[in-house]
């Protein structure tokens, strides 16, 4: 709870910073302001206190606050990554302002109870961020992915809003403890039909096929840091808000929207990975792999385990956004240089050995390669959905693995074995070799230790 | 049976607001379609008047019918937008899109089957729409998000500013 407030003024002290001239402290007055909001939720933890504030229109219960701990972890990261991002004189606060905001609407997705909250939590969320897609002016195709991502949000957004109607007309309540109530007591089918109407707006907002078609292009034209905020802070939120509706509040329906979860995920992967390893750019093969990424965070929903499949999802998404924050932080280098073609990566480990190895970690962790993270949170996700009735998709999600393993390997070769197309060392600045070391350490750590994060 | 005029009201209000609808979609002419709109949005507001809810009535026309409009038709006109220049959609998504349309439909129709047998049991349900008991319960039950829309406009707000203003030099 203190940690949404923390954010959000920090989000109004970055647009005070224009009027009151200390645009340059903003920086470090952001960075310090996310570890106090890290620390505000350690604090809360398994303090029943703050649990029922506002009427239950907000519940910050544990689940809520580890997952907007990794929020604000990646945020943290993210920050670090993104800090000449925010060296623009004309729009430097305003970048603060919104990405802050877009973190708020975050914090309430982890631990909103009540379709108000949900919804308001999906479009501050969004907003800002249809217009950082939009941030780079100048040029066309970042227009066209502000663009087409407002376009798109607006369209699940009222398919959202659309379900929620359904939903309040059947059982009058918005409440989700209340609706899980309810549902026992027989709904009728127009109830359903409001469920299989969220389930297609958050499909459409983490992305998942057959709803993803706005992705990759949104992804590609925004800039890179953007890209790297969208698939890591935002997606995550995403990912609670998609749990905490359908484990919490339809966890008893089942049987209406499990069939078309399970079809979507299988699509997902399948179109995903397909279309991955065809690409030429690394930046679009990440687009393509963060689809696969949501499909494999969304069997762990299909599970409806009490117990793992809230953990199983907190460690994925923990794991997937710290390796993927990893591998931004080069990108982004070898992007500043000279582009994000695998061409663009060729002889990497003679040019910088630390970038390198940084990336091949990230890489390997991404692909679910035993001994990282990456390949505890597959497990993870596995064990969960093992006692399900889904078993077919376990051995297509592992099939897909391997077609994935395919195009991060691709990487890895064209980075040492293949002759360098610029012959130039490449340049990292010593905050992003902080980051990267960091990044790499984490994944480690959570792969050796998996439990740490478990015993939340 | 006879119809009281409450159930006459709706039923006609209904038909106008379904028949506007219709025409925002199939009007040629985006000025047309922005004016068919706005009608689509005095028809709703009746309906909110017959459901006891003259404040929500009032706003809709305030806010919808007058400022949103009025900037649609700003935008429209700006930006020249007429019949020529709108590109021809091929057979084959005309096609596909209305299946698509007609199975959605055909899906919401038949969910609502069964719905009229639902009754509610609402006390005092007839005066919460009005502005005294909306205020209440706008910051006593929904204190929070009323608060936090506030950060859903500044978001808005900013995003425009920012997209708006020019480079420094």
């Amino acid at each position: 709870m203190k940690a949404l407030f923390i954010i959000s003024g920090l989000g109004i002290l970055a647009m005070l910073a224009e009027i009151f001239k200390f645009k340059r402290a903003l920086y470090p007055l952001v960075l310090i302001g996310i570890l106090a909001a890290l620390v505000a939720n350690f604090t809360e933890f398994n303090n029943n206190e703050s649990i029922q504030a506002f009427n239950n229109m907000i519940r910050f219960d544990n689940v809520a606050l580890a997952f907007s701990s990794v929020i604000l972890i990646t945020a943290f990261l993210w920050f670090i990554l993104a800090n000449d991002y925010f060296t623009n004189e004309t729009s430097l606060t305003d970048h603060f302002s919104l990405v802050l905001f877009a973190l708020t609407g975050a914090l309430m997705l982890t631990a909103f109870s009540n379709m108000t909250t949900l919804f308001l939590g999906i479009e501050i969320l969004s907003i800002p961020l249809y217009v950082l897609a939009a941030s780079k002016k100048n040029d066309v195709k970042s227009n066209e992915a502000g663009f087409k991502y407002l376009i798109m949000g607006s369209f699940a957004s009222a398919f959202l809003l659309f379900g929620i109607a359904l939903i309040y007309g059947a059982t009058g309540t918005f409440d989700l403890l209340a609706i899980r109530a309810k549902i026992s007591e027989g709904m009728p089918l127009f109830f359903y039909a409001g469920i299989i109407m969220m389930l297609i707006a958050m499909c459409f907002k983490v992305s998942a096929a057959p709803f993803h078609f706005w992705a990759p292009d949104v992804y590609h034209g925004s800039p890179t840091v953007i890209m790297a905020l969208m698939s890591t802070v935002v997606k995550t939120a995403a990912f609670v808000a998609f749990m905490r509706l359908f484990l919490v509040g339809f966890g008893s329906a089942t049987s209406v929207w499990a069939m078309a979860m399970a079809g979507i995920i299988a699509l997902s992967l399948i179109i995903s990975n397909m279309t991955a390893a065809a690409q030429s750019s690394v930046k679009r093969m990440l687009a393509y792999s963060s689809i696969s990424h949501a499909a494999f965070m969304l069997m762990g929903i299909l599970a409806v385990n009490p117990i793992y499949s809230m953990r199983a999802i907190l460690y994925y998404a923990l794991a997937y956004s710290v390796a993927t924050i990893g591998g931004f932080t080069v990108l982004y280098r070898v992007e500043k240089q000279s582009g994000n073609t695998y061409d663009d990566f060729n002889g990497l480990a003679k040019r910088n050995p630390f970038a390198a190895l940084g990336m091949l970690i990230c890489m390997l962790s991404l692909a679910g390669i035993p001994v990282t993270a990456g390949f505890f949170a597959k497990y993870f996700i596995f064990t969960a959905l093992i006692g399900s009735t889904y078993k077919w998709l376990l051995v297509l999600a592992v099939i897909m693995s391997c077609v994935g393993v395919y195009y991060y390997i691709k990487v890895i070769i064209a980075m040492y074995f293949k002759k360098p197309t610029h012959q130039e060392p490449l340049l990292i600045e010593k905050s992003h070799t902080l980051l990267l070391a960091i990044a790499v350490v984490l994944v480690l750590v959570l792969g050796l230790l998996p439990n740490f994060v478990l015993s939340v | 049976m006879g119809y009281s005029i409450t159930q006459w009201l709706f039923g006609i209000l209904s038909f106008l607001a379904i028949m506007f609808a219709l025409m925002v979609v199939f009007t040629r002419n985006p000025i047309n379609s922005v004016l068919y709109l706005v009608m689509t949005f005095f028809c709703i507001a009746g309906h909110y008047l017959l459901l006891n809810a003259q404040f929500l009535a009032v706003v809709h026309i305030v806010v919808y019918a007058g400022a949103i409009m009025v900037l649609f038709l700003f935008v429209i006109m700006l930006m020249n937008l007429n019949q020529d220049t709108e590109p021809q959609k091929t057979l084959m998504t005309k096609l596909i899109a209305g299946l698509i349309g007609g199975v959605f439909l055909a899906v919401l129709v038949g969910t609502l089957k069964g719905a009229e047998q639902l009754s509610f049991s609402q006390t005092g349900a007839s005066q919460i729409g009005m502005v005294k008991n909306l205020g209440i319960v706008l910051f006593k039950d929904f204190l929070f998000p009323f608060e936090i829309a506030s950060v859903l406009l500044l978001g808005a707000l900013v995003g425009a500013i920012m997209l708006g203003k020019k480079e420094i030099k």
